[in-house]
């Protein structure tokens, strides 16, 4: 009698022989590879037993919050274009507005600026364009600033032992983050690297708040202050709100403002 | 809320319903994955990126399959993915039977004898695993474990069935290897 091969027997017990009605009738008439075949089985069946680290039960929360910083939310995508459309609409008005103010005060300035030219050589560009434009832009970056703040120092405040409610929060920095981007490209665009740095730290935190399901718990809440924290991140906020809430409305500060 | 209905929401941008998806899901493909890697944080990574390809291509998903399926294929590349960049695909066995076997060192206990014979069958079941190919390793988990057919396991891996069965095939010879000598121990050390 020709016996089964231990290829044809592992195939067996997954059942992808060609021919398994064979086999089958072979191994109950046939001692020695009905040994074998009980041999493979029981191997098999130990590695059944191979252990496999625990994961807690909360091993998919922790999943998430790994990986939803990575996707950015959908569910609020509506809003977030209408926030993004919104910040967009703020940067164009400050285009349009810089233009109309440069064709209202610029050129009567520039004859009047001309015809004592060779008296002030250096007069300060006060009503340029652009100096009209950075004008609007600081104020919303300010008021962008100013929201952010109140929201980090809520976080940043909190007693993170007790968890964290931010239901009535997470709206407000699904706004943000969106008007969050269109600045900080701006400032990209502008070259202003302190403010580009500053709203790129910001973003994350306020999209971890955004999408976060309101609730937070103790974990999730001293792990997100401890983010706002790492960086500095309300004193910096702090600051530079306060210093372009200050160039906004310094007519020192306009002659060198030529970033955002 | 059951599967389909969440999956329709988050393929509509509800992320709310993926974060459930996530946290129904992580566990069974963190299983997968450490199967696959034997290591907890690769297959911690493999769970991470699996939810993120699932994300990025969840308008591929044909609604009339099983979600569960649909993930754990994809865990499966991602850890294919992750042992191909650790060179890990090409790796040969190296197992020694009969090290293995000496180092099946029994006590005077016969109760010790079974406890200290279980954690040490763990291990030996993991070293074994350890002792597999990659590919060795990613077919047998995936016929083995996950019950997939031989001819998805052989588009998985690039081969041809025959191909497909002969890999599963030199897995199991090389876990009889290994783990006969154990197979041996566990069972005159339960019959004492």
């Amino acid at each position: 009698m020709q016996h089964l091969t231990e290829q044809e027997l592992v195939l067996h017990h997954y059942h992808d022989e060609d021919s398994p009605s064979d086999v089958a009738q072979h191994l109950a008439s046939c001692d020695v590879c009905r040994a074998e075949y009980a041999s493979i089985r029981r191997v098999l069946e130990l590695v059944d037993e191979m252990p496999i680290p625990e994961r807690g039960d909360n091993y998919g929360e922790k999943i998430w919050s790994s990986v939803r910083w990575k996707i950015g939310g959908r569910s609020s995508r509506r809003s977030t274009w209408r926030s993004a459309l919104a910040a967009a609409a703020v940067l164009a008005i400050a285009f349009f507005a810089g233009q109309w103010w440069h064709a209202r005060n610029v050129a009567p300035t520039s004859v009047a600026a001309n015809a004592s030219n060779a008296t002030k050589p250096a007069a300060a560009p006060a009503s340029t364009p652009q100096v009209a434009q950075n004008r609007i832009l600081l104020v919303v970056v300010s008021d962008h600033l100013d929201s952010s703040q109140r929201i980090l120092s809520q976080v940043a405040n909190a007693d993170a032992s007790r968890g964290l409610d931010l239901t009535s929060e997470r709206a407000r920095a699904g706004e943000l983050v969106a008007s969050n981007r269109i600045y900080r490209q701006t400032a990209e665009q502008r070259g202003d690297d302190r403010l580009v740095s500053l709203l790129s730290d910001l973003e994350p935190v306020l999209q971890e708040i955004a999408h976060s399901d309101g609730k937070l718990s103790p974990d999730e809440a001293a792990a997100l202050q401890k983010r706002i924290d790492a960086k500095g991140l309300l004193f910096k906020v702090r600051l530079i709100g306060a210093q372009t809430s200050g160039q906004e409305t310094s007519p020192a500060a306009q002659k060198g403002m030529t970033r955002l | 809320m059951s599967d389909p209905a969440t999956v329709t929401r988050a393929r509509a941008g509800d992320s709310d319903a993926f974060r459930l998806l996530v946290e129904q899901h992580s566990r069974p493909v963190f299983r997968v994955a450490y199967r696959m890697t034997g290591n907890e944080h690769d297959a911690d990574d493999v769970v991470q990126e699996t939810f993120l390809r699932a994300y990025r291509t969840l308008d591929r998903f044909e609604e009339r399959a099983n979600f569960g399926t649909w993930l754990h294929r994809i865990a499966v590349n991602c850890a294919l993915d992750l042992l191909r960049a650790r060179g890990r695909l090409d790796r040969r066995y190296g197992g020694d039977p009969e090290e293995a076997e000496m180092s099946g060192v029994a006590s005077s206990d016969p109760q010790q004898d079974r406890l200290l014979l279980s954690a040490e069958l763990c291990d030996q079941v993991a070293a074994a695993m350890e002792r597999l190919s990659g590919n060795e390793r990613t077919a047998f988990v995936l016929r083995h474990f996950e019950g997939m057919p031989v001819e998805e396991i052989g588009k998985t891996l690039g081969i041809q069935v025959n191909a497909a069965k002969h890999t599963i095939f030199r897995a199991v010879r090389k876990l009889r290897e290994s783990l006969e000598p154990f197979v041996r121990n566990s069972r005159h050390a339960t019959s004492d």
